[in-house]
């Protein structure tokens, strides 16, 4: 599937299940194919909302049963620290990942109560490195300082950092010129312009396109990127080609 | 299935042969965050990339600093592109508010009052906003006010009082209060107060709330507007152009119910 311009669309952060305290629908597969459909999404990588706001480990089982079947959705698990056991120790976790499929790790340090830089995830982020598995994390789970000590720390980590609202530039920019493997999705990038600007100064690989749905509106950065002042090729490696690098997906 | 609102998005052409007014637009950079180029010429030329017809804009220096020279900031935009962009008279309750509403009360192309009570500091339902809400009452001009639930000085429910003294004045709630757990109070608030319009921008809005806005008050009683150069045109009209809503009601958010405000003559 593409748009009308044949511009091919990877969601990198979309999500399935209910949420407890927003109206956003019924959480189902069948509902986020459709609206993927309304928007010409091709492609998504979703996570679990019960991975998120319930425990990991169930979400990450639920989200395999949820979507298999459903060729377009890319599996991405939630990731803890195995401090208390809860979830596998790393090396374990990463390996069951990659053999269930999943093409990207998802982490919340705010909501789970742990701190991105410290040293109890460190393992789990050195097992991600290894794998080559993407780590995706909404702007409000870490401080930019931390996601900057992250990523200097591991640079064959590649980090999508989403949500980041129309506040930002000052301090992103500065993190994307020292940290060449950390990258923004397009769900809520809401500076004017922001979006050129940042493909003018740092590449067009370092800005991905992402919804943040079932949360977000889709429209918002469907809007965002074809309506940009950014040529056709730009757009397309935003669209759907640097993540589908990142995440080594070849399913059209 | 595409339809003239979503298949030129999908297409990456501008819209054609729909009337956009973007009834909530500033100019002008911000102390507190960058932005890349707020200046007319970039949001003209971004109007044009979407098909907008309209802007009507405050200047941030204004809402932010200084009434006197952001207004003036503001009719030099308007007065460099007389066809494209609309300016509100910026008042401020700590700033000669009557005197700066004499100064622009006859100006071609202001046509609105933009209230803040948050960055100014003074409650929505204050007294010294009396002279506006009388002048916006007499002369039929309509009022924007910056409003966030659950905010000490400008929660819409302070719009209330408001419109117990002044129940012919026109306002627009600017964000519709902002926060989602607020729209549902806002919505409940507008069908009290049939004069009170809500206007859509905001980092929290999603066309499930403009169908759900719809569908209790009527499109005529929805307003499109982006905050940009704040936050990006392109982010909130596509919430329109693809919600699940009949084409004259998103055409109606987009245009239609903001004309019906103003006088044709000044748009």
């Amino acid at each position: 599937m593409t748009t009308t311009n044949g511009v091919e669309l990877l969601d990198v952060n979309a999500m399935v299940g209910r949420l407890p305290a927003e109206d956003v629908g019924d959480g189902s597969v069948a509902e986020l194919c459709k609206t993927m459909d309304r928007f010409a999404i091709g492609s998504a990588l979703v996570a679990h909302s019960a991975a998120w706001r319930h425990d990991p480990a169930t979400g990450n089982r639920l989200l395999l049963d949820e979507i298999a079947g459903e060729p377009r959705l890319m599996p991405c698990w939630v990731g803890l620290p195995d401090t208390c056991g809860e979830v596998a120790p790393p090396a374990e976790f990463v390996e069951a990942a990659t053999r269930a499929g999943v093409r990207a790790v998802r982490l919340y340090p705010g909501d789970h109560g742990f701190r991105f830089s410290g040293p109890d995830v460190a393992p789990l982020l050195d097992a991600i490195a290894r794998a080559e598995l993407p780590l995706i994390l909404d702007l409000d789970q870490a401080s930019w300082a931390d996601i900057e000590q992250v990523a200097a720390s591991r640079p064959r980590l590649q980090i999508v950092v989403c949500g980041l609202g129309y506040r930002v530039l000052r301090e992103l920019a500065g993190v994307l010129d020292r940290a060449t493997n950390v990258h923004v999705d397009l769900s809520y990038l809401g500076s004017h312009l922001g979006l050129e600007w940042l493909v003018e100064r740092f590449g067009v690989h370092r800005v991905l396109f992402g919804t943040g749905m079932p949360v977000r509106d889709p429209a918002d950065a469907v809007s965002r990127l074809l309506w940009s002042e950014l040529d056709d090729e730009n757009v397309r490696m935003i669209g759907a080609g640097t993540a589908g690098r990142l995440l080594g997906w070849t399913g059209w | 299935m595409t339809d003239v609102l979503t298949g030129p998005v999908l297409s990456r052409q501008p819209l054609v042969g729909v009337d956009v007014i973007d009834a909530h637009a500033h100019v002008g950079g911000y102390s507190r965050f960058f932005t890349p180029d707020p200046t007319p010429e970039a949001m003209v030329r971004v109007m044009d990339r979407c098909g907008v017809r309209l802007a009507v804009l405050s200047a941030t220096h204004a809402i932010e600093l200084d009434v006197r020279r952001g207004n003036e900031e503001t009719a030099a935009a308007v007065r460099r592109y007389p066809d494209r962009l609309r300016g509100y008279i910026v008042l401020n309750p700590h700033q000669d508010l009557e005197a700066e509403l004499a100064r622009w009360a006859d100006e071609p192309g202001m046509i609105g009052i933009k209230l803040h009570p948050d960055l100014h500091g003074y409650p929505l339902d204050g007294g010294r906003y009396a002279p506006v809400w009388e002048y916006a009452e007499r002369t039929g001009m309509p009022v924007l006010t910056h409003t966030w639930s659950g905010s000490d000085v400008d929660d819409p429910a302070l719009l209330a009082s408001v419109f117990e003294r002044h129940p012919e004045v026109r306002v627009l709630a600017g964000h519709s209060g902002a926060v989602a757990d607020g729209f549902p109070r806002v919505i409940e608030l507008a069908t009290r107060y049939p004069n009170l319009y809500l206007e859509i921008c905001g980092s929290f809005f999603t066309g499930r709330w403009l169908a759900r806005m719809v569908g209790e008050l009527g499109a005529h009683r929805v307003i499109y507007g982006s905050d940009f150069p704040f936050i990006d045109l392109r982010y909130s009209i596509g919430r329109v152009l693809f919600a699940e809503l009949p084409l004259a009601d998103r055409r109606m958010v987009l245009g239609t119910a903001f004309r019906a405000l103003v006088d044709k003559e000044d748009l």
